[in-house]
Parts: structure tokens; C-alpha cells; sequence
């Protein structure tokens, strides 16, 4: 194997030379994007299919995945990182449950909160009569552009708050002291130093918005808001053209390239370092009087809006549902199978991430870069593309496997096919986790590990490990929340019989049948709240270096 | 090269990976199941689950239902070729099951049972697909606001009459495709596209499912619509007052356009005489009765329509044009999009 022929007969960390973990590091990467090099192959072997329908389509499509685009990505920093920055820097009434209650709507999916918007307010709701008896106005429509845009912000904000908040937690009250004895007031603090300092966390977060809304089929779907998802799928599955859907999504994650690539650029050369291990957070200005009221009731009506009211409105809908005979078993089933499904691909995404993290970190090459970022693409491809192109060499490998050893479906017949495209879809999202904590660790103390005779794999495991473990953590729980709520893939690629908690949703959902979709929904949240309050816990633990993995 | 990782978290890394071999081992046992016969369910939503129960305490068998939407399980199915471990395909609409059978993906059975029990027009002529229910796609109408026989026909709905007071589905949705690949045979292009665009340019509510129009003409957000007539049924069973009606299209000529839920055989089945038994008893009297519930028509002519819309039984049927509609589907989707329903 590749990890036994590399391994260096001496510690000898001086010398440069191709070092066993980039190796590695880039294989890892190959095997995660390359299912995905299906996409631009498409246009190869189907070089004609790109036909009137996806002509007709893409202008349309193209435009609106990229409004939705700006328009997440605008509204998350704006809502997510001005959030952190009211959480982290001022203190308020409610300040230390809102600090973690404002990462909840994590746990909340996005097609389930359209449902439940769709319910409560399209139809001839209570506040939709309320709105045009009692005050005259009719209630904009939630299927619009902006009603797109507001749901996908309101249930990706979280992204871009954890990543900013943990990052402003990190910075030091020493930093700000200089800053105010240099004649900064507290709020120009913020903005001068802050926020800046935060600036590749928050990056980071939005990218993840980003690529999150690009990709959203479910919402997009019920809102009937004509993105490159709707237009892959109706040219998949109305017009039954596989290649030119394939092709239509290789634009779509050219887009996101292009979308990555600028905020590269706009971010420039600035790297942070060595604010993390230095001193005690930043302490907070206490507000008072009507601002003190007025900051503290923002987030709360905002959770009233994303989390509370739609649960309420849930737990309405499935008394409604069991009332009429809801089958438990299935649901059970169901709930197994959505927990089993996320607890493996979790496991597997973060050792993947943790891997090729570390191999670029032990040697920066520009081929190490290049497969890191290839491989974070699948975030940005809608599930129901990651499934085919996870399937169409699975397939192949599955005939070759039976030829030899008549074993039939092994591979797309099984939950393996169904793990591997989670791994492709929420790779990224495993690897900005645990990059961002690595880039804001020191490379001297890589050096001073190995000056001290310490091999590469001695400053993994007894350096980075332990430092990373927040990271690594946070980046098991962002994909197992992930992987609770797929959708598209899911369905595409389950097993035979065994339904997910997402797919019952989601079938219920079509038919807008919202009593049935209700339950299951509920359940999804649910599970899903308890990995949120982990990562809770583990952001605010607050100084990092007290951190230890465990037996580390 | 692990060495040095291996020796400090063996125990750590050792349990991780054992704990995903055996969640996978459990998993491939567990979902790999033994069935007796394997259907790709389109009619996972319809609650007529009980008639596949049914099946399997009446003859012992054991069923897997695999759910998803017809064109979910047609790519499906071709994708898997003749590893497929599926016996039966069922679908909610004619033009899959039609493009299933062209692309080679059906087994063509015969029986006398079969044949009894399912009239000639419901089936296919080669045995590839049996109808399995009738659903019409049916202009409606509020109660409240609209006067009986307001609408006659499909041309109807065009009438500027209802500007900004007609709701539609997606242009997306499979039997909103259907309907207009059979337009395309029937009426031909000109008069297909001439037809659409007068629905345009009444500015239709463009809402996410059939339910959603029945409630928004209910709910005073449009006068007229367009929707399977069962979900009417369930409206009406539920509510009987409930304030919409269906405005039944062409009754003096081609008569209402007619879609089918069916089921074939899938090439290459392993369990034939299993899945030929399950297909008669899903078109016999007792499961017909279970389809028929929901407010669907049975197919077999011996069963009438759910008692409270037995009224609805003598409405003229327009069925679907298979041959011409699934070969015109691609066609319906893109002059849907040209003339903008989104």
C-alpha cells in the first residue's frame, strides 16, 4: 500500500521531500471529487446533447441561482456575522441562551420550513385573513424571489454564526486593550479589528451558505423558484436526458468555482495567525436601557420566526396526524435508518477531511491545493447530481465485482453507494471545518514540534490532533445534521425498503399532504437539535487549549 | 508510515473502524432483504399500501416497496439494467410506464385473468403495462363564485374572463406534462401552443400541487383550476361542503382527458409467477376497491367510484393517447417553457 512504501525510515524533517500524508492527502482528494469528474466528462461523450430544452432553460436558471446566491450570501454575513459580532462583544438580557439558542435553526431543514410556511400563510390561513381583513394588506407571496431568498438566509445564517462566533471568541482582550489605548471606542474596535480578524471564518461561513443555497433542491422546489436545481431536474426527469442535465450541472458548479474563486481574491493574501493562543476572550460591553431591550429582541423574534412557530406548528399538525392513524413502525424505521445513515457518513467525511487538511499542511504544494478545493466541490452540487455521478462508477465497479464474484447489486444496491455520495456532497463541509482550525494554528509549532525530533505523524497525533479536536468535532456534527436532512440523494439512492425521515417528508410533501409531513419533520428537527446543542457546547467551551482529545 | 498515530490512538482509530464495518455489515443484511417480490412503487402516497398487505397475507409473499416518483424509478430501473433486483414497476402516469416499455425495460405477460379483469383500452396491447386506476385531469370551479357549466372545455380556462382568477400546477409536474403531450397528439402544435398561451395570459398562480389549487379556489385566491379529480374526492370526503366542484371538459366531444396509474412486469424478473400474482391481485375486485377509495376510478369496470362522488361515474373519458403522448413528452416540456408556465 501507498502508506507503508512512503514511510520515511528516519525522522528527518529538515529534508523535502514528497512526504507520505500529501500523498495520501491527495489521493483522499482524488477519490472524493473524482466521481464528480462525470460532470465536465459529459460533455465528451455527449457532445450534441446540450439541446433546445437546456438552452431554453439555462439564461433563466442561471440568473436565478445567481441572485439566490448573492442574495444568501449577503443576507447570511449580514444576519450571521452581525449576529456573532452582538453575541461576542456586548452583553444584553438573554445574551447567554440566545448565545447558543441562536444556532438552533441549524436543526431546522429548509424544505420543512417552506412546508410550514406554505401551510400557515398561503393558504387561506388564519394570518393571511387576519392581514387582508383586519389591516387591508395582502401578505407578500412566499413564492417569490425574496421569499426564496429570506427562507434559505433564515435556516443558513447559522453557518456563518458559528464559524464567526468561534472565531471572535478566539481573539484576545489584549488585542482589544491595545486597540482602546490607542483611542478606539468599543464599536470601532469591533469593526476595525474584529471583523477583520474574523474575516476567513466568516468567509468560510458564507461559502458554506453559498454553496448550501446552490445546491437546496427541496425549498427551491417548493417555492417553485426556477434555479439551476429545478431546471437540472426538469431536463433530467421531464425531458429524460441525462447528459444534458449532467451538463447543465457542470455550469452550475462552474458558477460556484467562480463564486469561490472571488472570494479567494477579495480575501487576498491576509492569513491570520497566533491570535488564537494568546490570553482571555474578549470581554463583553454591557448594554443598557431600551438598547439592551432592543438587542435582545431581534434574535428572539427571529427564533420565534425560524424555530418556534414552525415547531408549534408542527406538533399541531402531527396530533392532527396521529388523530387519523399515523403507522409507528414505519416511522421508527424510518428514524433508525436517517440515524445510521448520518453517524457512518460522519464518521467517514471527517477522517476523509482530517487527512487531506493534514497532508497539505505537512508540505504546501500547489497539486496538495488543487485536490483540496476540487474535492469541496460536491457541496455545491445538488444531491441529486452527486447521486448519478456516484452511481455511474459504482455501477460499472458493481459489474465487474458480480462478474467475478456473482455477488449482484454489492455496491448501488447496499447503503455504500448511498454513504459515498454523502461523503461527496458534505466533504467540504468537514474539511472548512477542520481547515479553518488549522489555519489558526501557528506553523512554528509545527516546526518547534519537529526541531524537538518529532516525526510527521508524531506532530498529527500528539500536535494538531489534540488542537484540532474542536474542529474535527464540529465538522462530525455539521455533516451528521447534513445527512439527517438530505434529501435528493437520499431518495435516489436508498436501499431497497428502507425509507429516511427526509424521504417521508419530502413524499408527503409533494401532495401537500402537510399533516403527514408533519411527524416525521418533527423527528428530523428533533434529532437533529441534539448533535446542535454538542456543537453548542463545544464552541463554547470557549478557551481552546483546555481542550483535550480525549486519552490526548 | 501510521505508524506513530496507529501505536498512541489504536484503540480510537480500531474502534472507529470496526464500528463502521459493522454498522455497514448490518446495514447491507438488513436493507439487502429477502423479498419475494420487489416493486418499484410510484403509488407510495395513494394509502392504498393495504392493498399490497393484503397480497402479502393472502398468498404468503413477502413484498419490498422501494417508493419515488415514476421518473425517479423509470431512471432508476434503466440505470440498473438487468441487475435490477425490481419484479414490478408501478407508476402513478401512462407516459412512463410507455417509456419504460420502449426502452426495453418491461416483460409483456398475459393471462386470462389479466384480461378479464382489466378492460382493452387500460392495457397495453402487447401485455408490457395494465392499467391499474383512472384519474381525470378536470378543470374545477369555485361554488362560491363561478356558475355551473362555466367552463365546457380545456379552451375554457383561456377565457379572459378568468384573468388573474386561474390556478395551476408547476409545468414541472408529470401530469400537467402528460396532459399536454396529449394535447400535442390530439390537437396538434398550433392549436396545443395557441391553447397554452391563452392560459397565459391570464397570469395563472402558479402553486406547488393539486391540493394547493383546490385550497386557493376555496380560499377565494382563484376562481378556476386544474387537477386530478381525486383530490377533490378526498376534499369532499373529508368536508362535504367543502366549496369546489369539477367543471367536467368536452362532455359533448373528445370528453375528459384520462390518465392512468399502471404496473408491468419488469424485464428479466426473477420471480415471475410471484410478481404476474401480484399484478392480478392488484387489479382484482378487492384491491380495486382499495384504489377505488381514494377517489380514484377502478379500472375494473365491475367496481363504481367511491360512494360520495358515485355521481362522478358517468363523466365521457378521454384516455390518454400512450403511443403519440410519450413520444411527444419532451415536446410538452419545452413548449411549456417557451410559452412561460413555470
Amino acid at each position: 500500500m501507498v502508506l507503508a512504501a512512503s514511510r520515511p525510515s528516519a525522522p528527518a524533517p529538515r529534508v523535502r521531500r514528497p512526504a507520505g500524508w500529501t500523498v495520501v492527502g491527495v489521493l483522499v482528494a482524488l477519490l472524493v471529487a473524482g466521481p464528480l469528474l462525470v460532470l465536465p466528462a459529459s460533455f465528451v461523450t455527449d457532445a450534441g446533447a446540450f439541446d433546445q430544452i437546456a438552452a431554453d432553460l439555462l439564461p433563466e436558471a442561471l440568473r436565478a441561482s445567481a441572485v439566490l446566491a448573492l442574495g444568501v450570501g449577503a443576507g447570511t454575513l449580514a444576519l450571521g456575522g452581525g449576529l456573532a459580532a452582538l453575541v461576542s462583544f456586548y452583553d444584553f438580557p438573554g445574551r447567554r441562551w440566545l448565545d447558543w439558542a441562536l444556532v438552533l435553526p441549524l436543526a431546522m431543514p429548509a424544505y420543512v420550513l417552506v412546508f410550514v410556511l406554505l401551510g400557515q400563510y398561503d393558504a387561506d390561513s388564519l394570518a393571511q385573513r387576519a392581514a387582508r381583513d383586519g389591516l387591508g394588506v395582502q401578505l407578500p407571496e412566499v413564492r417569490s424571489t425574496g421569499g426564496a431568498i429570506l427562507v434559505l438566509t433564515l435556516v443558513l445564517y447559522p453557518y456563518v454564526y458559528v464559524l464567526g462566533r468561534s472565531a471572535f471568541l478566539e481573539q484576545s482582550r489584549d488585542t482589544f486593550e491595545a486597540a482602546r489605548s490607542l483611542g478606539l471606542t468599543h464599536a470601532r474596535a469591533i469593526v476595525r479589528l474584529g471583523l477583520p480578524l474574523a474575516r476567513p471564518a466568516l468567509a468560510a461561513g458564507v461559502a458554506l451558505a453559498v454553496m448550501e443555497a446552490l445546491a437546496d433542491f427541496g425549498a427551491v422546489n417548493l417555492l417553485n423558484y426556477r434555479a439551476m436545481t429545478d431546471a437540472i431536474y426538469r431536463v433530467w426527469y421531464g425531458a429524460f436526458d441525462r447528459a444534458a442535465a449532467l451538463q447543465l450541472a457542470t455550469v452550475l458548479v462552474s458558477l460556484t468555482v467562480a463564486l469561490v474563486l472571488l472570494e479567494r481574491m477579495l480575501r487576498g493574501r491576509a492569513r491570520y495567525h497566533g491570535a488564537l493562543a494568546r490570553g482571555e476572550a474578549v470581554v463583553p460591553r454591557r448594554l443598557r436601557g431600551p438598547r439592551a431591550w432592543l438587542a435582545a429582541a431581534g434574535p428572539v423574534l427571529l427564533l420565534g420566526l425560524v424555530l418556534v412557530g414552525p415547531l408549534a406548528q408542527l406538533a399541531v399538525w402531527s396530533v392532527q396526524s396521529l388523530g387519523g392513524g399515523a403507522t409507528g413502525s414505519d416511522l421508527l424505521r424510518a428514524a433508525l435508518t436517517s440515524l445510521g445513515l448520518a453517524g457512518v457518513a460522519a464518521l467517514l467525511v471527517v477522517a476523509a477531511a482530517t487527512v487531506v487538511v493534514y497532508g497539505r499542511r505537512t508540505q504546501p504544494s500547489r497539486i496538495g491545493s488543487a485536490t483540496a478545493r476540487l474535492q469541496t466541490l460536491g457541496y455545491a452540487v445538488p444531491g441529486t447530481v452527486v447521486a448519478v455521478a456516484v452511481y455511474i462508477p459504482l455501477a460499472w465497479l458493481d459489474r465487474r465485482i458480480d462478474g467475478l464474484l456473482g455477488t449482484g447489486l454489492l455496491l448501488t444496491g447496499s447503503v455504500i453507494g448511498l454513504v459515498l455520495a454523502y461523503v461527496v456532497r458534505f466533504q467540504a463541509l468537514a474539511f472548512f471545518a477542520v481547515e479553518s482550525r488549522m489555519a489558526r494554528l501557528d506553523p512554528a509549532l509545527d516546526d518547534a514540534a519537529q526541531s524537538l525530533g518529532a516525526d510527521r505523524n508524531r506532530v498529527l497525533s500528539d500536535v494538531h490532533l489534540p488542537l484540532l479536536w474542536p474542529g474535527i468535532v464540529t465538522a462530525a456534527l455539521l455533516v451528521f445534521v447534513e445527512v439527517m436532512k438530505e434529501l435528493p440523494a437520499t431518495a435516489l439512492l436508498r436501499p431497497l425498503g428502507s425509507d429516511t425521515l427526509a424521504v417521508a417528508v419530502w413524499e408527503a410533501t409533494k401532495d401537500s399532504r402537510f399533516d403527514t409531513a408533519a411527524l416525521p419533520a418533527l423527528l428530523i428537527v428533533a434529532v437533529s437539535l441534539f448533535p446542535v446543542v454538542a456543537l453548542i457546547r463545544l464552541s463554547r467551551a470557549g478557551a481552546p487549549l483546555e481542550v483535550r482529545a480525549p486519552g490526548g | 508510515m501510521l505508524t506513530a498515530l496507529i501505536r498512541r490512538r489504536a484503540r480510537l482509530l480500531l474502534g472507529g473502524a470496526l464500528l463502521i464495518v459493522a454498522v455497514l455489515a448490518v446495514a447491507v443484511v438488513a436493507f439487502g432483504g429477502q423479498a419475494d417480490v420487489v416493486v418499484y412503487n410510484g403509488r407510495s402516497q395513494y394509502g392504498d399500501e393495504a392493498a399490497f398487505t393484503a397480497f402479502e397475507q393472502d398468498m404468503g409473499k413477502r413484498l419490498e416497496l422501494r417508493g419515488g416518483t415514476a421518473p425517479e424509478l423509470f431512471e432508476r430501473l434503466r440505470s440498473e439494467g438487468s441487475d435490477t433486483p425490481a419484479d414490478l414497476l408501478v407508476t402513478t402516469d401512462l407516459a412512463n410506464l410507455w417509456r419504460a416499455k420502449t426502452a426495453g425495460l418491461l416483460e409483456p405477460v398475459r393471462s386470462t385473468t389479466l384480461a378479464r379483469q382489466v378492460p382493452e383500452p387500460y392495457r397495453d396491447p402487447d401485455g408490457a403495462w395494465y392499467g391499474l386506476s383512472l384519474r381525470i385531469r378536470t378543470p374545477m370551479r369555485s361554488t362560491e363564485r363561478v356558475e355551473a357549466g362555466s367552463v365546457k372545455s380545456y379552451e375554457d380556462l383561456g377565457d379572459p374572463r378568468w384573468k388573474g382568477r386561474l390556478c395551476l400546477r408547476t409545468s414541472g409536474n408529470e401530469y400537467n406534462q402528460s396532459l399536454v403531450a396529449d394535447m400535442l397528439a390530439k390537437r396538434g402544435p398550433e392549436r396545443t401552443r395557441a391553447l397554452l398561451e391563452s392560459w397565459m395570459a391570464n397570469e395563472p398562480r402558479i402553486l406547488g400541487s393539486d391540493v394547493d389549487v383546490l385550497d386557493a379556489i376555496a380560499g377565494d385566491r382563484c376562481d378556476v383550476g386544474l387537477t386530478n379529480h381525486y383530490y377533490l374526492a378526498r376534499e369532499l370526503e373529508d368536508d362535504p361542503s367543502f366549496p369546489v366542484a369539477p367543471e367536467w371538459p368536452d362532455q359533448d366531444g373528445a370528453g375528459a382527458h384520462t390518465n392512468l396509474s399502471g404496473a408491468g412486469l419488469v424485464k428479466g424478473t426473477e420471480h415471475r409467477d410471484d410478481a404476474l400474482a401480484l399484478l392480478e391481485h392488484l387489479t382484482a375486485p378487492a384491491a380495486q376497491r382499495t384504489i377505488a377509495a381514494n377517489g380514484e376510478f377502478a379500472v375494473n369496470a365491475d367496481l363504481p367510484p367511491a360512494e360520495h362522488i358515485r355521481e362522478w361515474a358517468n363523466v365521457e373519458l378521454d384516455p390518454i393517447d400512450v403511443e403519440q403522448a410519450g413520444r411527444l413528452l419532451p415536446d410538452a416540456v419545452e413548449l411549456m417553457q417557451e410559452v412561460g408556465w413555470s
